[in-house]
């Protein structure tokens, strides 16, 4: 393993140990860190000088019109981008705890380990709910009976549906409602204990009650992750989050306190989304 | 909405244009529905054509069969076994002694000297030989016997036939001129069981010279040729048990036993033997020509499952856009070649490659190497991946595409590699899939007749599968062969032309199950994605 992804692993897991321990206090310090950034689909650039800290156990939003690339920066952020052939970066780094994640001897599975992600359509494999939340250690060779299950349990109790799937665990993880589904694909990502969540409209295909269980959820969550959501609804953006950035036009406009975003923002294009003018 | 759409906003009548009452929606389903009314009616047509021609078939097959028992020939073919059994052993005595020249030539003993050697021996095969020409004699003027009754049988039921059809037209005097034999068989049948005493006194002479003969086998002077002599003096003592055996079911046989439907059926369905334009008997066991289909197609598999599969993984999960754009077109044009040239090529190149790669040292660890054979079921089966490779590269290909982008993106995004997730969510995923492109190539090879027509060597035989892998490299015959080869040259409503009609039902039997299986599978697999 190379030095750098040494690094990233070593430095982490003593963040989680602390983090773990006591909720912090005071401003905790930045994990993500995005400088001077550009990205581009072949010709066509998509994010423009992105400047931005997302900072330990704290819950960023993403908010901004369609297009305006939430999707694309989230993405960046566990190199999932990579899958694309055409994209590519211009300028600038991300850097997780310090690390440069674009650094070519970075390796991209170690990555994804640290920043597990959730997806805006709910996507548990065709297996059943045990092996969904189990995947990432089978992957990693773990097998170990007790180690499975503890695991299930405290994930699937982390993602607030043990007490609805406790019975069924060995039925297809297709056959959950819309919003256990997309919990189960939370549990799922809690399995490889990562420190980063990226969640790209968790919970847009969700009816009002399943979205107030994932948002409670992801209050659980915040303080033993970070956690960054792209979200089209600004009450949730308010509810669940400390800082918010609003994107337009693959620009970073405005970025600070979720409530003085939505108090106060400084910027007028800013007001004009959040007062639901335009987008 | 327009404007006009708006003032008539209440007026619901359909306003579409109308040809004799039809309009274009209408027309089109017409058209459609149609199409599929035609596919429907064919394929009710060539089930309703087999059936009819290939279902009187086990009638006139049981009829056939009934008379080769009535003219005695079944009873004559119970002796020509055993004559045949001694012949095998006779020719194993003989091998012996040609292992014995290959070895003193190979030892640069000349001519002469060879001869003297082998000449210690020559006498006892020779004898050997000459004790079973009575037997085996006897057995060949009884076999004319039973032929020629069952042949003049055949032939006054012609006569009677013909001057029927005579008589039916009218023509009565041409009829009067048509004579016709009474041909009673029994009379024959009476005449060889007659003969049975002479037999059994035959089989005793035999028996007797025999054990005179193995109670003093020769010496060779050779470890291993030693070993094989006392082999074959066990195969003489047990060529005498089937001696007794073979006079038991004699003396068990009877004419007057008719023959059932089953034993023709059981003839067809389980019959080892598919014999035509015999002059003694014919037989139509499919046995050979369905192991003979069964054997290229499993190694037409063998070679494009993992090649077809390999790919469609390939190319859909690791190829670049560039990688893609080249692969896939160049796989499906190997369907664009037909058939007979790739048959043509097999019999041109790879048949003789084969034979010359099996004859490499390398390769002479293998006990059937080097191969003598240019055609065969290796041949074949090879040629015949070639053919199945687009099909199932092409299936498993669209079922690998059908998984969900998104159970890619979740596996990569937890950190799995891409190896990783294509073995335990691509796969998985598209199996039912995979296995009916599986399915569907098995299907393709099995009816494909060309190229097994032209590179299985078309020896109508079980393959002798206790040869292991050098099974793969036998010459077989193929049920789309025979159809192909036979059917050009029969007498229409013969009960050969009507045995080739049985084979297609077979084949087409096995297709339809084989289709069948493939929906159903990618019917469940639907079913379990939604
Ligand atoms: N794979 C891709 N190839 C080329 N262009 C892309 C690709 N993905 C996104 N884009 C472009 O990048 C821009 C940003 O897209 P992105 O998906 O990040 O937007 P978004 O803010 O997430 O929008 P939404 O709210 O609709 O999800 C868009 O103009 C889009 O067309
Ligand atoms: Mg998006």
């Amino acid at each position: 393993m190379s030095l750098l992804t040494h690094n990233l692993t070593a430095k982490t897991s003593q963040q989680t140990t602390q983090s773990m321990a006591s909720k912090p206090s005071g401003p905790s310090r930045p994990l993500i860190r995005v400088s001077d950034f550009d990205f581009f689909y072949g010709e066509k650039q998509a994010l423009f000088d992105i400047n931005m800290e997302m900072r330990e156990n704290e819950v960023t939003a993403f908010i901004g019109p369609s297009g305006c690339g939430k999707s694309t920066l989230l993405r960046c952020i566990n190199r999932m981008n990579d899958l694309v052939e055409v994209a590519r970066i211009g300028r600038g780094k991300i850097e997780v705890n310090d690390a440069d994640i674009y650094d070519p001897r970075v390796d991209t599975i170690e990555l994804r380990k640290r920043v597990g992600m959730v997806f805006q359509k709910s996507n548990p494999f065709p297996k059943s709910i045990y092996e969904n939340v189990i995947y990432g250690l089978r992957i990693q060779g773990i097998n170990k009976k007790s180690v499975l299950d503890e695991t299930v349990e405290r994930c699937l109790k982390g993602a607030a549906l043990w007490e609805e799937v406790r019975d069924r665990l060995d039925t297809s993880g297709m056959s959950l409602s819309g919003g256990q589904q997309q919990r189960l694909c939370i549990a799922r990502a809690l399995a490889v204990e990562p420190d980063i969540l990226l969640m790209d409209e968790p919970c847009s295909a969700l009816d009002p009650v399943a979205t107030a269980k994932v948002e409670e959820l992801i209050h659980s969550l915040k303080d033993h992750y970070t956690i960054v959501i792209v979200t089209h609804n600004m009450q949730q953006a308010a509810r669940v989050s400390d800082k918010t950035a609003f994107f337009y036009l693959g620009k970073l406009i405005e970025m600070g306190k979720t409530d003085e975003i939505f108090m106060s923002p400084k910027n007028e294009q800013t007001e004009a989304y959040i007062s639901g003018r335009f987008g | 909405m327009t404007e006009e759409g708006e003032n008539n906003r209440y007026d619901l009548h359909s306003r579409r244009r109308q040809f004799l009452g039809i309009d274009k929606d209408q027309a089109l389903k017409g058209l459609f529905g149609g199409n599929a009314i035609v596919s429907i009616v064919v394929l009710a047509l060539i089930t309703f054509f087999l059936f009819k021609e290939g279902a009187a078939f086990f009638g006139q097959y049981r009829e056939n069969i009934d008379l080769y028992r009535r003219s005695g020939i079944e009873y004559v073919d119970i002796m020509k076994e055993q004559s045949e059994s001694y012949s095998e052993l006779n020719r194993y005595l003989n091998s012996i002694r040609s292992e014995h020249a290959t070895m003193l030539r190979e030892e640069g003993l000349s001519f002469a000297d060879a001869r003297a050697k082998l000449s210690g021996y020559e006498d006892f095969i020779y004898a050997i030989e000459d004790l079973g020409y009575p037997v085996s004699e006897y057995v060949l003027e009884m076999s004319e016997v039973a032929v020629g009754a069952r042949d003049m049988y055949e032939d006054a039921a012609n006569y009677r036939e013909h001057r029927e059809n005579l008589l039916e037209l009218g023509r009565d005097e041409e009829a009067a001129e048509v004579e016709v034999l009474d041909v009673d068989l029994s009379l024959f049948v009476d005449m060889i069981k007659e003969g049975e005493a002479d037999f059994l006194a035959l089989n005793d002479a035999l028996e007797a010279g025999l054990r005179e003969r193995i109670a003093d086998l020769p010496t060779i002077g050779v470890e291993s040729l030693d070993a094989k002599m006392q082999r074959f003096g066990e195969l003489a003592l047990m060529f005498i048990v089937e001696m007794e055996r073979t006079e038991q079911l004699l003396s068990d046989w009877t004419s007057e036993k008719r023959v059932g439907m089953f034993t023709a059926l059981a003839s067809f369905v389980f019959g080892e033997d598919w014999v035509t334009n015999s002059s003694i008997q014919d037989w139509y066991g499919i046995m050979p020509l369905f192991t003979g289909s069964l054997l290229v197609a499993s190694i037409a598999m063998v070679f494009a499952v993992p090649l077809g599969v390999g790919a469609a993984i390939y190319v859909n999960q690791f190829a670049n856009q560039k990688e893609q754009t080249l692969i896939k077109p160049y796989i499906e044009f190997i369907s664009a070649i037909p058939s007979v040239v790739i048959g043509f090529f097999g019999i041109a190149v790879f048949g003789q490659f084969v034979r010359e790669v099996s004859g490499w040292a390398i390769l002479s660890g293998f006990d059937f190497f080097p191969i003598s054979e240019r055609l065969t079921a290796f041949t074949a089966g090879c040629l015949l991946a070639l053919m199945a490779i687009p099909t199932i590269f092409t299936l498993a290909e669209d079922a690998i595409n059908n998984v969900p982008k998104s159970f890619k993106e979740a596996s990569l995004a937890m950190g799995a590699t891409r190896l990783q997730t294509t073995l335990r969510i691509i796969v998985p995923t598209s199996l039912s899939g995979i296995i009916s492109a599986i399915l569907l190539g098995f299907g393709r090879v099995i009816g494909e007749t060309m190229v097994v027509l032209l590179c299985a060597g078309n020896r109508i035989e079980i393959p002798d599968f206790t040869n292991g892998i050098g099974t793969f490299f036998e010459p077989v015959h193929t049920m789309t062969g025979i159809i192909a080869q036979e059917l050009g040259e029969v007498v229409n409503g013969s009960i050969h032309y009507r045995a080739l009609f049985m084979v297609g039902m077979v084949l087409f039997v096995i297709s339809l199950f084989i289709n069948y299986m493939a929906q159903k599978i990618v019917l469940k697999y639907q079913v379990s994605r939604g």
